[in-house]
């Protein structure tokens, strides 16, 4: 089999004197939807940063083939690892089209952009009716489809997504799980960082389990889904 | 009646150039969050950069407007990289230090180098006016007055459509952000300083031709750039037009009905009126 996307090998990262991730190791396949979930406080955010290149970290990153450990955000961002970060962090006081072109302003070739942006207006057609309003006036749900649209723009090999069900509507959740079905469906590869493990799970195709910042579970997504222990501990049950 | 309605003339022709010399100012301060002191001592060096192209060469001060504002440009672009670059994640006490730092030390080289003397950049047609349904309307003055205003709609145009213009909002509005979407921050900031500059730059041209310079003017025209920049907000350059406006007719009908030793208690006074009525400026959100 070939080399995965995304391959991390006895990561570890924190703040200052304070680690907050030890011996991390796991790996994503290109197509592949996969869950990291955990609850507040394990790590989640800690990881991403890390990967993005952010954070200093110990260990090593290996994505699309190439040593990325030690290269800086920018460089990391242009060979298509792209966060949604928690809280979406849309440009707030900009039209919904206007933060869509900010998701672009590394690339070149403006034929490529029209056709991302039609793109993105079909998995997301609220975002086109709505692209000449500040981002900031729009509900929870729509600006996390902004942002999501955002990080689409700026043609991603993995997307990963910080929190996407954080305060919002079940009925939301579930139309974003959808979409993310269909984006994995064009061929992006897509990382989900999640508390709600109940959703998260429905779409994954795997999952692995933070606590305390280090990987206690990992699996197919079914089979963390009817683990007696991830069950009492996440889904309540 | 007359005197009324050629006020109101006076006070629009000055406000347009009061827009110029405030757009600067507050663009800065909304992308960089620093108020530049030293923005009228900007201004100062364009009028008398374009001073000397025009006695010293002879070259037309509307023509030497460009490339006053380009060296402006290249002198807030290098300062900002290599010395204000230093203090920008510092509190803002120590860029108001730094910035008056800077603003002292222009001010004194100019007066060595360029002597205390007032100085005019007096073309041939200084002098041409013409009267419009009553009004006296001088040449020079209405032409500073339309290029202020075409600079304005100008950089609200980059800032709205081109990509830079987003990448300098998207900064200002969300610095984690730009940064995860590529953006560079520094040198957002240099050419954001560069084009404050410059803008300063071309007011100070502009002043030159309507009026007197003198390497002090600076310091209230930083005062008045900042009232301007209060009432208009931050967020638009479309703003600071409003902002330069109310300025020019307040102090303009202020001369004309109180004395002319009172605009500036008019202009101040309406700085602290709105800081208590509408600390978000007149046009801002409340939010």
């Amino acid at each position: 089999m070939s080399e995965p996307l995304l391959a991390v090998r006895d990561l570890g990262a924190g703040y200052g004197e304070m680690p907050v991730l030890r011996g991390i190791d796991f790996e994503i396949r290109e197509r592949e939807i996969v869950a990291l979930v955990g609850s507040n406080a394990a790590g989640k955010t800690t990881l991403l940063r890390a990967l993005s290149g952010v954070l200093p970290h110990t260990g090593q990153i290996r994505f699309a083939g190439e040593d990325v450990g030690g290269l800086p955000s920018d460089r990391i961002f242009a060979l298509g690892l792209v966060q949604v970060p928690e809280g979406r962090q849309l440009f707030g006081q900009m039209t919904v089209q206007d933060n869509l072109l900010m998701g672009a302003y590394r690339r070149s070739g403006r034929l490529d952009l029209a056709q991302d942006l039609e793109r993105v207006y079909t998995l997301f057609p609220v975002l086109k009716e709505r692209r000449r309003q500040f981002a900031g006036s729009m509900s929870g749900g729509e600006q996390q489809m902004c942002a999501m649209a955002r990080a689409l723009v700026a043609s991603p090999r993995l997307l990963m997504i910080d929190e996407m069900s954080l305060g919002l509507a079940p009925a939301v959740v579930d139309q974003l799980l959808d979409v993310l079905v269909e984006i994995r469906g064009q061929g992006v590869t897509v990382l989900l960082v999640e508390q709600d493990v109940f959703s998260a799970l429905r779409v994954a195709d795997r999952g692995y389990v933070l606590e305390s910042g280090a990987i206690v579970r990992e699996g197919s997504a079914r089979d963390l889904g009817d683990d007696p222990e991830v069950q009492r501990a996440y889904l309540g049950v | 009646m007359d005197l009324l309605w050629q006020g109101l003339v006076n006070g629009i022709l000055l406000g347009g150039l009061y827009s110029l010399m405030a757009l600067g100012l507050a663009l800065v301060w909304g992308v960089l969050n620093i108020v530049n002191l030293a923005h009228g001592a900007f201004i100062m060096l364009g009028g008398y950069a374009c001073y000397y192209m025009f006695s010293g060469l002879g070259i037309d001060p509307f023509v030497a407007l460009p490339a006053t504002m380009a060296a402006l440009f290249v002198f807030g672009y290098l300062l900002q990289r290599h010395l204000i670059n230093l203090v920008i994640r510092a509190p803002m006490f120590n860029t108001l230090l730094l910035t008056f730092g800077i603003d002292v030390v222009l001010t004194y080289s100019a007066q060595i180098a360029f002597s205390a003397d007032f100085r005019t950049i007096n073309p041939s047609y200084a002098g041409a006016h013409f009267t419009w349904l009553g009004a006296t309307i001088p040449l020079v003055r209405l032409i500073a007055c339309a290029i202020a205003i075409a600079l304005t709609l100008l950089l609200w145009l980059f800032l709205a459509r081109t990509r830079l213009g987003r990448a300098i909002r998207a900064t200002a509005q969300n610095l984690v952000a730009a940064r995860l979407y590529g953006v560079e921050p520094r040198s957002i900031y240099a050419l954001t300083f560069g084009i404050g500059a410059a803008l300063a730059g071309g007011a100070g041209a502009l002043y030159g031709v309507v009026s007197q310079l003198n390497p002090y003017i600076g310091v209230s025209l930083t005062a008045k750039s900042f009232v301007i920049a209060i009432i208009g907000g931050l967020e638009s350059p479309l703003g600071v037009i409003a902002g330069g406006l109310i300025l020019g007719l307040v102090e303009s009908m202020t001369s004309l009905y109180v004395g002319a030793t009172y605009t500036d208690v008019a202009s101040f006074g309406i700085l602290v009126l709105v800081l208590v009525v509408r600390p978000t400026g007149l046009f801002g959100r409340t939010t």
